[in-house]
């Protein structure tokens, strides 16, 4: 591995690869390849995982957010090592017409070089357009150095649900939100579906009538200890009563049989005589769940959307803002995690 | 304490249907079938409905509730595009259905509605909002209006809307007429006429396009604008509906509807809102302004064919007058072109040509805005160097946007030839596109009647294309004029030609 690489030779490459890709196809006056470009994403990923992984994840994001995508894997060593490779992705959309291509660029770190990587990101990021952040791992996260090439994102997207610790990561994420650092969690965005489902019952107005009548959330999870996401799931949801002048209390319970880390069940209920009843419980795997639902005598189920990397990065990519109800659940999560009275 | 949902986070979440029920006349119809019950599913499947949302389905045709479900899973399992059809989501879904037979002259019917509208009211919690879609013919659509009002089904604890599907009437007085009709019992604000080509990405993305984007509009002018096609062209015959056809014609099948409005969407004035009412003001305005042609004018502007038998791909295919059902004498438009002119400061001598046919070489809905080439040919004529910029907006089959612009072809000297930009809906977005009737359904319930046709819009299309119905049926037809496969008769040619200009071959 070489100690260093250049920005310029990167560059440089990537104009040559795109040289190479307008000889490939056939002339003609729809002839050449479409650069799309949305974004820098750039990907931290441990070097001992398989490359492959990261890349498709990469690539099924591509049609929908063409980025530059970079993935930097870090290898676990004091010696400062770079290392570089520029490729490219591309997709023939219209019926054979022309390619849309996107760059990737693959870095090769050693933890020690992470001070380096800013000063790479930078002159390679796309002018003008956002750069986000994907970490990984928790190991990454907890470089020592890690703040200085979070600086350089716009948006920093982690996964909070792969640290073993959720009172240290949530306030970790408080502190860096509150500082202003753009965040996204999957752990949170894996809430949408279930965030969505609730939201819609309070779309009816004999339900929303009914809301201030709840002071009971009930929150069923996979496992021996409350994952982050019961803690943003309750935090939102008081948060979200407190609007409607409703004060409830949270009640979290392990449920046997339900997949470690997972939320399994959400009873929203109160003790006064006429008020509602509201149960969601979900059953299944990443791949397929289904969520039963129960309000009162109604009950239906639906199918909550397939639960992967791809899908909970693309709803996360859709945002590049700062998102309010996320800073605010966070904020609440974090109190809750360390005991604290909301 | 405020009533809104403390739990709506807009930045992530859909536009959610509020509880109600849909009762469909014409429940055992095709467009229920085909477009109508795929549509709610989908909705379902995304968890756009409300878990007390119901479907109430009526028909002549004697069922039962579950002999319903099972004929709507047949259908949906069957025309579902794009989409996975899901047991488990339709096992839900299913829950939903109601089905009751009846005729709609029958008082009856109506009154059975009522009390079965009440029971799912109180069961599913559905607020007492109805929306009514007539799936029917035309010609019932007053009954069943003066039907619902007979039994008080237009008032009740919640809203009460009425959808109905194009024909608008047959010409402006049974548009009017219709609309009259129709006012007996609903205000004009609940009723929705719907027009599924304005409830296409490419058809919303227009708007989009023309009015979130501070480079184009400048430019959508006289000054620029040398002159706009809309091609909706289908490979496909009759297919099954000659006898409906051959008393419609293109010009009134098409062109009246869709293609005028599709017309108004690209020239309307930017709206100060995007309130329903502030954008169907200005498609309305547009339409207003439309140049009536005089009948002296219509021959000059305006052309109709009608496709004879031919032999495509090795197989012989039938002239429209050997198509079933249709009278072997049969005079009805095919195809239709007509060039308008809008009468406004904006479009003041700017053509407007609409070409609309069936059986020509493929299906493709487009708009073409061609802009004027450069003021001086500072290159010469060297390679393609005075084809003028073209902005494309495809609206089917591929959804999406393309600019033709000059580039300098690559190597000594300066020769130019035209390159495509293109963005594509379904590869830029990479997610499925919700179908036209997904999307009108939803903002039917929803209350948005942005994408819906208004009454003075209607009469003004009525108006529009009147006057070319009235000279070409006094006109000898010379039918049929072009032969399956190909892009229409060659008089549709020399109209352009006489403005110097030419078809696209899309």
């Amino acid at each position: 591995m070489s100690s260093t690489i250049q920005p310029e030779t990167i560059l440089r490459e990537l104009a040559e690869l795109w040289i190479s890709l307008g000889k490939d196809t056939q002339p003609g006056p729809t002839s050449g390849v479409l650069r799309a470009c949305t974004m820098t994403l750039v990907a931290m990923a441990e070097e001992s995982e398989d490359p492959s992984n990261v890349w498709a994840v990469m690539a099924a994001l591509m049609p929908e957010h063409p980025s530059r995508a970079i993935v930097i894997r870090f290898r676990q060593s004091a010696e400062r090592e770079l290392s570089s490779r520029v490729f490219s992705q591309c997709w023939m959309p219209f019926g054979q017409r022309r390619q849309i291509c996107c760059e990737q660029i693959e870095i090769t770190a050693s933890d020690a070089s992470l001070p380096d990587l800013p000063a790479v990101i930078v002159p390679l990021a796309v002018s003008d357009l956002p750069v986000i952040l994907w970490c990984r791992g928790s190991r990454l996260a907890r470089l020592p150095d890690f703040p200085l090439l979070a600086r350089v994102a716009h948006k920093l997207i982690v996964d909070s649900a792969v640290f073993d610790d959720p009172a240290g990561i949530l306030n970790w994420l408080e502190r860096s939100s509150s500082s202003g650092q753009v965040l996204g969690d999957l752990a949170w965005t894996r809430l949408t579906r279930w965030r969505e489902l609730v939201a819609q019952i309070f779309e009816n107005r004999s339900y929303l009538a009914r809301l201030s009548a709840i002071d009971e959330i009930r929150i069923g999870y996979g496992g021996t200890a409350v994952p982050v996401s019961a803690y943003y799931l309750a935090a939102w949801l008081l948060d979200s009563l407190e609007k409607a002048g409703a004060k409830a209390r949270i009640q979290m319970e392990s449920i046997p049989d339900a997949p470690g880390g997972t939320l399994a069940r959400l009873e929203l209920a109160g003790t006064q005589s006429d008020a509602m009843k509201l149960v969601i419980n979900v059953s299944g795997d990443a791949e397929r769940q289904c969520a039963d639902l129960e309000v009162d005598a109604l009950s239906n189920r639906t199918v909550f959307p397939a639960d992967n990397d791809y899908s909970l990065l693309r709803e996360e990519l859709s945002i590049t803002g700062r998102d309010p109800v996320y800073a605010k659940t966070l904020e609440w999560a974090a109190r809750l995690a360390n005991g604290g009275n909301l | 304490m405020s009533l809104e949902n403390p739990f709506q986070d807009p930045l992530r979440f859909e536009r959610r249907i509020p509880e109600c029920a849909v009762v469909i006349f014409g429940a055992n119809g095709d467009l229920t079938k085909r477009k109508l019950l795929p549509a709610l599913y989908r909705l379902a499947y995304e968890r756009r409905l409300s878990p007390g949302f119901a479907v109430v389905g009526i028909s002549r045709t004697p069922m039962s509730d579950d002999q319903f479900r099972e004929k709507m899973c047949a259908s949906v399992s069957r025309y579902l595009e794009d989409s996975p059809f899901d047991k488990e989501v339709w096992s839900g879904f299913a829950q939903s259905l109601f089905y009751m037979s009846g005729d709609m002259s029958d008082a009856a019917t109506f009154s059975g509605l009522a009390a079965r509208l009440r029971e799912i009211e109180s069961s599913r919690h559905t607020g007492g909002n109805v929306l009514f879609y007539l799936s029917t013919q035309p010609s019932q659509y007053a009954t069943a209006a003066r039907g619902l009002g007979a039994a008080g089904l237009v008032k009740g604890s919640g809203w009460r809307r009425i959808v109905v599907e194009k024909p608008f009437g047959h010409d402006l007085a049974s548009a009017r007429e219709l609309s009259e009709q129709l006012h007996e019992v609903f205000r004009e604000s609940d009723v929705y006429r719907i027009d599924h080509y304005l409830g296409k990405e490419t058809v919303q993305n227009i708007l989009a396009f023309r009015f979130g984007n501070g480079i184009f509009e400048p430019l959508w002018n006289r000054r620029y604008v040398n002159s706009v096609q809309i091609t909706a062209a289908e490979s496909i015959g009759v297919e099954g509906r000659g006898s409906y056809y051959q008393e419609a014609g293109a010009l009134r099948d098409m062109i009246q509807n869709h293609l005028l409005q599709i017309m108004a969407t690209i020239a309307m004035e930017p709206s100060a809102t995007f309130q329903p009412d502030a954008v169907r003001d200005e498609r309305a305005k547009l339409l207003r302004s439309v140049r009536i042609l005089k009948p002296s004018e219509v021959m000059e502007n305006s052309v109709s064919g009608q496709y004879g038998p031919a032999r495509i791909g090795g197989q012989d295919v039938p002239g429209f007058r050997q198509e079933p059902n249709v009278d072997p004498e049969a005079r009805t438009d095919t195809y239709a072109a007509v060039t308008f002119f809008v009468e406004n400061w904006r479009w003041a001598g700017v053509p407007f040509y609409i070409r609309t046919g069936k059986r020509l070489p493929k299906r493709v809905t487009e708009i073409a805005i061609q802009f004027n080439s450069a003021p001086h040919a500072v290159f010469g004529e060297n390679g393609d160097g005075t084809t003028p910029n073209l902005l494309i907006l495809r609206i089917q089959p591929e959804e999406g946007i393309s600019l033709r612009f000059l580039s300098k072809r690559p190597g000594a000297g300066m020769n130019l030839r035209p390159v495509s930009m293109d963005f594509n809906y379904g590869s830029s977005f990479g997610e499925r596109s919700p179908t036209a009737y997904e999307t009108l359904l939803l903002d039917a319930m929803i209350g948005d009647a942005t994408l819906y046709t208004r009454q003075d819009m209607v009469e003004a299309s009525w108006s529009a294309v009147e006057p070319v119905i009235e000279v070409w049926n006094e006109q000898k037809s010379g039918f049929p004029n072009y032969p399956a496969g190909t892009w229409g008769p060659k008089a549709a040619d020399d109209m352009l030609a006489r403005h110097g200009h030419a078809w696209r071959k899309p």
